[in-house]
């Protein structure tokens, strides 16, 4: 490289210069975007292994428990990398997520030593984190000797991060003070719109605004689109992951809560206020006016591969589903677009609840020194850099890497509205649930009792005041209410 | 002798074809989307008629697979290897040392003998997830965790059990008389064993080996727990279609496709002896 290029990008990577300055001053001396890109990911390498002893664990193993998934592809692609900066060896296992969690349970419930680190949500380790099988991060993260200094733990979304971080105190507050970051927050997935253009714009269908305008649209869909196309997609099984996604980012734009926490800090259900029920009236006369037929046995999969397939026409769940749904071989591909979605007229901005892929090291870890180094290095900028723009690791934490030209070219070229879309639901995305031991009994019971009010079983006031009811008993009965 | 009237043959051919094809449709209409892209699997309505294509069982055989997230490496021919290994060598083990002790307990009545073979029944009762957790702290110190031995260890929990039993109900059908005069013959009681006891019992032995192969290939959660992802059998390797970026059907119907045709094939060959040898061996006299 000339010195004089090389100069201006370590004057950017030690921020002396602005990105835009930097494009147009190489631009200047006749260096194409694209090579400047290549240019910078060199200097940037340089950088992140400059100020750091990336070779203290030298020869050093360590072993990954990964679930299928396209994050965990985009590290395997690069985790040469890795070995390269520190001269560690990784192997990993990569399971099913069908059968994912189950292993993880297994092996840490049995105190297995082979796994160091792993990917998990961050629900899941409010399991995790009481029962001691992970390990609180902050020691490593605040130690300036065991964290590279250009690791900027501040550039991850704020919202996001702070759901990886929990007291352990039922109701405790994500994210407090005194709070321990169980995991690293690693990719992670907005509930939004996505939808088919094709299909609005034939029936003239505009993206709707807020909650009313959800279901008109919905219905519109259903009844003018034909070909059996129905209106939403949304998951209805009897699991926690029904209540999630769109359902509860809706539900929580209403300034709407699962639970009371008093000051004493006591438990107590509170899905049965006037403004919830009149919420759940309305998601279940959309559910039943232009849902799918069998909605309730749809999970992640049907509501994808039915948007995916043409079978809906729109699907109010993870952003990245619809991400995925526009690629490969999915009939629908390059016809659908994004959509960044406020249910309540008067709310100022969505507040999406968001699911959050993450590692965490293992309580049993051989070496957690070393353990740290990888975890680090795979949640640090430059591999997210990497995985964004040439893999689909989508959506990144880090804010740095959604303001890469790069990556939102990519993101505009070929997936219509989404940066729109991630910027503006991004500042208010964060887990809207309470943070306690029960929370898969008590949202999977709430999941059931949705099933019922679709299936016009019982009515959503009786329902909502019966599911109440349950779960302040078992609040109780687990001495947490 | 018997006639049946021709209309009473053909309205019998036609019942029985409709049995057969309300029975064996789930299979061919599996059958037929191995043969089918992801895109005209999942087209509305299904058709019946499209031009069939080999890249799912390509991308099985070859490891390749091309899905919207790019290119994944599956590793389901090692999942298949592993589980005809497992199974196989686990029926054999249990084999080795159930039929004899299956003997054993219906020929020589012994203190404890009932007890016994209860307690080794009684494995089949717990939850299997049960046993595994404390299993694999112990697999785990003894080094036998992630280990094939390790695993046909854990095997004899759903094989021997089954093939005692079976063995056992068998070995007491068959009359003791023809032993006792071979006995008398001058012959050793291995020798009664082996040339007597055993071949009346060839059928009982065919059908449970048979059963304990099935039960072995369908079993999910033991190498789950207890093994590495390189170990893992067809049912654990068949979820990895189903990815967060979409489900891959093509691929799922070739892997199920690929997966039975062992077990298929093994039941229609030994179908005479799983009848014959369930039906005999359980009837007591």
């Amino acid at each position: 490289m000339y010195e004089k290029e090389k100069g201006l990008i370590d004057a950017f990577v030690r921020q002396q210069v602005d990105r835009r300055e930097l494009l147009r001053r190489l631009g200047a001396m006749g260096i194409t975007a694209g090579a400047a890109g290549t240019l910078l990911n060199l200097a940037q390498t340089r950088a992140w292994a400059a100020d750091f002893d990336w070779m203290a664990h030298k020869g050093k193993k360590l072993k990954l428990l990964l679930n299928k998934h396209p994050y965990a592809d985009a590290m395997i692609a690069n985790l040469q990398a890795f070995k390269d900066l520190t001269g560690m060896d990784v192997t990993y296992d990569v399971f099913p997520e069908d059968v994912y969690f189950d292993k993880v349970t297994a092996a840490l419930s049995s105190g297995s030593s082979e796994y160091d680190a792993f990917m998990t949500g961050a629900y899941m380790t409010w399991t995790y984190g009481p029962a001691g099988w992970v390990t609180d991060l902050n020691e490593w993260i605040k130690d300036p000797a065991k964290t590279n200094p250009n690791y900027a733990w501040d550039d991850f979304l704020p919202g996001v991060r702070k759901s990886c971080a929990w007291n352990g105190k039922p109701g405790g507050e994500l994210g407090s003070d005194d709070a321990k970051q169980w995991c690293i927050p690693w990719g992670f997935e907005q509930n939004n719109i996505t939808y088919n253009k094709t299909m609005f714009d034939k029936v003239g269908a505009t993206v709707p605004g807020n909650l009313d305008e959800l279901l008109t649209t919905a219905a519109k869909l259903t009844k003018d689109v034909g070909g059996g196309v129905y209106g939403i997609g949304v998951r209805g099984s009897r699991s926690w992951a029904t209540i999630h996604p769109g359902f509860l980012s809706a539900y929580a734009n209403f300034e709407q809560k699962d639970l009371n926490v008093s000051a004493d800090g006591k438990l107590s259900a509170a899905m049965n206020t006037p403004e919830s029920k009149e919420f759940h009236k309305k998601w279940v006369q959309m559910i039943q006016e232009s849902g799918p037929k069998n909605w309730s046995t749809y999970t992640w999969y049907q509501v994808g591969t039915d948007l995916g397939a043409g079978a809906s026409a729109m699907i109010y769940d993870a952003d990245i589903l619809g991400y995925f749904m526009n690629g490969g071989d999915n009939k629908m591909a390059g016809q659908l677009a994004y959509a960044a979605f406020k249910a309540n007229p008067a709310a100022k901005a969505p507040t999406p609840n968001i699911w959050i892929w993450s590692l965490a090291m293992s309580s049993y870890a051989k070496d957690k020194d070393a353990t740290w180094y990888f975890i680090q290095w795979a949640s640090g900028l430059d591999h997210a850099i990497f995985g964004a723009t040439k893999m689909d690791f989508v959506n990144p934490v880090r804010q740095a890497v959604w303001k890469e030209e790069a990556f939102r070219d990519k993101l505009n070229k070929s997936y219509p509205g989404y940066v729109d879309m991630f910027d503006v639901s991004a500042p208010g995305a964060s887990i809207k649930f309470t943070a306690q031991p029960l929370f898969f009994d008590l949202t999977t019971e709430w999941a059931a009792t949705l099933q019922k009010m679709v299936a016009k079983e019982v009515p959503v006031d009786e329902g909502l005041d019966a599911l109440a009811q349950s779960i302040d008993g078992q609040l109780k009965e687990a001495g947490l209410g | 002798m018997e006639h049946t009237s021709l209309i009473e043959r053909i309205l019998r051919g036609i019942a029985l074809a409709l049995v057969v094809v309300f029975f064996m449709f789930p299979l061919l209409w599996i059958f037929l989307m191995s043969f089918q892209t992801n895109e005209t699997i999942l087209s509305i309505p299904p058709q019946l008629f499209f031009t069939p294509t080999l890249q799912n069982y390509t991308a099985l055989i070859t490891g390749k697979l091309t899905s919207a997230a790019g290119t994944l490496d599956i590793a389901f021919m090692r999942n298949l290897w592993n589980s005809v290994f497992l199974s196989v060598t686990s029926v054999a083990v249990s084999l080795l040392l159930g039929v004899p002790a299956a003997y054993a307990f219906a020929r020589h009545k012994f203190r404890g003998s009932e007890d016994i073979a209860f307690t080794l029944l009684s494995f089949r009762f717990a939850p299997p997830l049960l046993v595994l957790l404390p299993l694999t702290l112990y697999f785990q110190q003894l080094g036998l965790a992630n280990t094939y031995f390790g695993l046909v260890w854990v095997y004899q929990l759903i094989c021997l059990p089954l093939i005692l039993w079976i063995v056992r109900g068998y070995f007491e059908d068959i009359s003791a008389d023809v032993e006792y005069a071979y006995r008398i013959a001058g012959h050793s009681w291995f020798a009664t064993f082996r040339k007597i006891a055993l071949p009346l019992a060839g059928p009982g032995i065919a059908a449970a080996g048979l059963l304990a192969f099935i039960f072995a290939w369908n079993n999910f959660v033991f190498a789950l727990v207890l093994a590495s992802a390189d170990k893992q059998p067809v049912t654990v390797g068949a979820l990895a279609f189903v990815t967060a970026s979409g489900i891959q059907y093509g691929q799922i119907a070739a892997a199920i496709v690929l997966s039975i045709a062992p077990t298929l094939a093994l039941a229609l060959y030994a179908q005479r002896y799983l009848v014959e040898g369930l039906s005999l061996g359980a009837v007591k006299g």
